[in-house]
């Protein structure tokens, strides 16, 4: 009798406790470099989502964009993944590859599909299945110092409209003022997106085939550019980082980067913000352009698959997606969102942003994210990267470093 | 009991002989530092080192490939370039040693502001090499005051962009580890220099020695320890150097300026390929056993002596 009792206290004392493990769920959620600019949106959006969802509370950790990958790691590692992370495509691909992240298509309901543009849902399909959902995307524009402008003759009402009067306009530039025109995307992998961005294959049935004679021509025009001085030696190491700090001290002529830069130089130069304008990014054979693109994937180890989905969609829903375009000068993934208002109707005295925002909204349907995804991702992007780094610097002609890479690839793949 | 006479005490005997009871207690201090040593250092040691004959990525378990991963590491050229330049880092070390020792000996001093000079020369030590390198990425640039002095001071014909240049860039890197390390080996000679006894250097002005005499046949000797411990730990730190060719190069042009930790870090964050960094970590680490076992020699009692 004392011992039924016992056990009868014991279940009772048990109860709310088990009951409360099984209601009562806590989703981590990792973003890249949010805070502490976007802290309030980002804060709202979760109070408002654990009031709509009893039993569901959301903890916030804001990683930098360096650290993401390795922290990811090493918690896949631990067993003690995030359940919701912010990644980019390549980050996605590679993590996917390495069977870190779950394959969302059993999760997801048709209505959910439909909701994203389709190229942009698609750039997270890795091995035929997605392991990602849209949430933002930017677009690059070309920012440009109209004083620079003048000063080399060019006007500042004709921004360019191709990659070739984008060469021509920066060679100007250099020739009339002697400062750098541009620092063009050509640094690590970003000639893979270049080749498509001008119409070019980058891989055919599973192989690469990235050493045609056009090719070859492609590459052989950026490394004449760098040769000659055209753009600075150390676009090739510090990519746009550099080329945002180069601008705003107002030693660049145009600046190619996505929109949401602007902010940086606003922040750090006001005189050469108010002397910036801004125009569409040049098209190049391709009529493609290549916009890097930032989603949210599911850890593969996440204890809680289903209510990680939930929140994702939550998150990249059109209401939401748009309430975070209107504070920092992004674009959205769903297709409702784009086709609010705010991305077709200019506001009185714009500002660059505005009109950036305007310009990107009409090329959005032509942006893609471009990144290729590889097996042995790391492995073939470095050989990529190192062969097209040694034709920059002259140790192979553009034809042997893309023959190299292409053969490379090809032994791997 | 008077009659009773007392039985003979015994003499006690210890439970344990004193030797064994003096080892036994110097292992129980030892014992927690070496439980944590053993959790820390011998089983990550020891777990690396089976890693280095597995296939394993993190997230699925380690498959066994036998010498596979040193196979393929003898015949990367990407390693042979990264295992040079490491070699090549060494350079650094006489350079760092030579300068951190005459440092020591100028601040060695009774001056006035001498604290504030000690300090100074200390700072580089505490700064991060995030920050380091990053400062030294915008001196380094073409519009750089490096290229700037170059220029103005006419050594440079055109600006260079140091970090880009294929073979300058490695030097150039060379000469933040040398800037950013000088102070911890001053600060170390200088406790080196403070504990030889005056009397001694004394007595040989005394006997008639110069100041140069004094230095090579007094403090020198008396420096040993210190002088094997400065180029032990700076050998080791230019064998493993990784931060400052991650922050400022990231190891290229096209991989010229990678070191073998740089390349370990590659392989294992960047590919995956924790079992091929674990090998190419373990050579790294043999190499600088040997290196040690080398500086221990030399620097022996009887062995070579330079002075």
């Amino acid at each position: 009798m004392r011992r039924g009792v016992g056990i009868a206290l014991i279940l009772f004392l048990l109860t709310p406790w088990v009951r409360a493990g099984t209601s009562d769920i806590t989703l981590e959620f990792w973003t890249i470099s949010l805070r502490p600019f976007f802290t309030d949106y980002i804060t709202e959006l979760i109070r408002t989502y654990e009031r709509q969802n009893p039993g569901v509370r959301v903890r916030w950790v804001d990683q930098p964009v360096d650290a993401v990958g390795q922290k990811l790691l090493a918690s896949l590692a631990a067993g003690t993944p995030p359940d919701v992370v912010n990644l980019n495509v390549p980050m996605a691909a590679e993590l996917a590859q390495q069977e870190g992240l779950r394959a969302l298509d059993g999760l997801l309901r048709p209505e959910d599909r439909t909701r994203y543009f389709d190229g942009m849902l698609r750039s997270f399909r890795i091995r035929g299945q997605i392991y990602g959902l849209p949430w933002y995307v930017a677009p690059p524009v070309v920012a440009y110092n109209v004083e620079v402008w003048r000063r080399a003759g060019l006007d500042p009402d004709r921004p360019p409209r191709t990659t070739d009067e984008l060469i021509a306009y920066a060679r100007r530039i250099k020739d009339r003022t002697g400062l750098y025109g541009f620092m063009p995307n050509v640094n690590g992998t970003n000639l893979l997106q270049r080749f498509q961005e001008a119409g070019l294959p980058v891989l055919e049935k599973g192989r690469a085939v990235f050493h045609s004679p056009h090719h070859v021509r492609e590459l052989q025009k950026w490394v004449q550019l760098f040769q000659q001085d055209y753009f600075p030696e150390d676009t090739l190491r510090r990519g746009y980082l550099g080329a945002t700090e180069r601008y705003t001290a107002g030693q660049l002529g145009m600046l190619i980067t996505g929109p949401q830069f602007l902010l940086r130089v606003r922040h750090d130069n006001l005189a050469v913000y108010h002397r910036t304008r801004v125009g569409p990014y040049p098209l190049d054979r391709g009529q493609v352009i290549h916009a890097p693109l930032m989603g949210l994937s599911v850890p593969r180890t996440t204890r809680h698959p289903r209510e990680a989905v939930r929140f994702a969609l939550y998150v990249t829903d059109d209401r939401n997606q748009l309430a975070f375009c209107r504070i920092v000068t992004i674009f959205p993934t769903a297709r409702a969102a784009a086709r609010d208002p705010f991305f077709t109707q200019i506001p009185p005295n714009p500002t660059p942003e505005d009109r950036a925002r305007i310009l990107d909204a009409r090329q959005l349907p032509l942006a893609r994210d471009l990144t290729v995804v590889v097996p042995h991702q790391g492995e073939l992007m470095k050989a990529f990267r190192d062969n097209i780094e040694a034709a920059f610097f002259g140790r192979k002609t553009p034809q042997q470093a893309l023959e190299d890479a292409v053969r490379y690839w090809n032994a791997r793949l | 009991m008077r009659g009773s006479r007392a039985l003979p005490l015994a003499p006690s005997r210890p439970l344990l002989r004193p030797r064994l009871r003096a080892a036994l207690v110097a292992y129980l201090f030892l014992a927690p530092a070496l439980v944590l040593l053993s959790a820390f250092t011998f089983a990550p040691l020891a777990f690396g080192t089976l890693l280095a004959f597995a296939d394993y990525n993190v997230l699925r378990p380690p498959r066994w490939v036998g010498l596979e991963n040193f196979r393929f590491l003898v015949e990367d050229p990407a390693f042979g370039v990264a295992l040079r330049n490491s070699l090549r880092y060494l350079l650094v070390v006489p350079a760092i040693q030579l300068a951190a020792l005459l440092l020591a000996l100028l601040v060695n001093r009774r001056l006035v502001g001498i604290l504030l000079f000690r300090a100074a020369y200390y700072v580089p030590v505490i700064t991060s090499f995030a920050v380091a390198g990053l400062m030294w990425n915008w001196m380094y640039a073409q519009h750089g005051v490096v290229n700037w002095v170059g220029l103005r001071l006419g050594l440079l014909p055109r600006p260079f962009e140091w970090l880009n240049h294929p073979t300058l860039a490695l030097y150039a890197v060379m000469l933040v580890t040398f800037w950013k390390g000088i102070g911890y080996y001053m600060v170390l000679y200088l406790a080196g220099l403070q504990a030889v006894p005056r009397e001694l250097e004394e007595a040989a002005r005394v006997d008639g020695a110069g100041r140069l005499q004094v230095f090579l046949f007094v403090t020198l000797p008396l420096l040993r320890p210190t002088l094997l411990l400065c180029t032990l730990l700076s050998t080791l730190a230019a064998l493993k150097v990784f931060e400052e060719v991650y922050v400022m190069t990231g190891g290229g042009p096209f991989g010229q300026t990678a070191t073998a930790l740089l390349y370990v870090y590659q392989k294992a964050f960047q590919e995956f390929r924790w079992g091929l960094a674990a090998a190419a970590g373990l050579l790294v680490a043999v190499i600088g056993l040997l290196f040690s076992a080398l500086h221990v020699w030399v620097f022996r009692e009887g062995g070579l002596r330079p002075w």
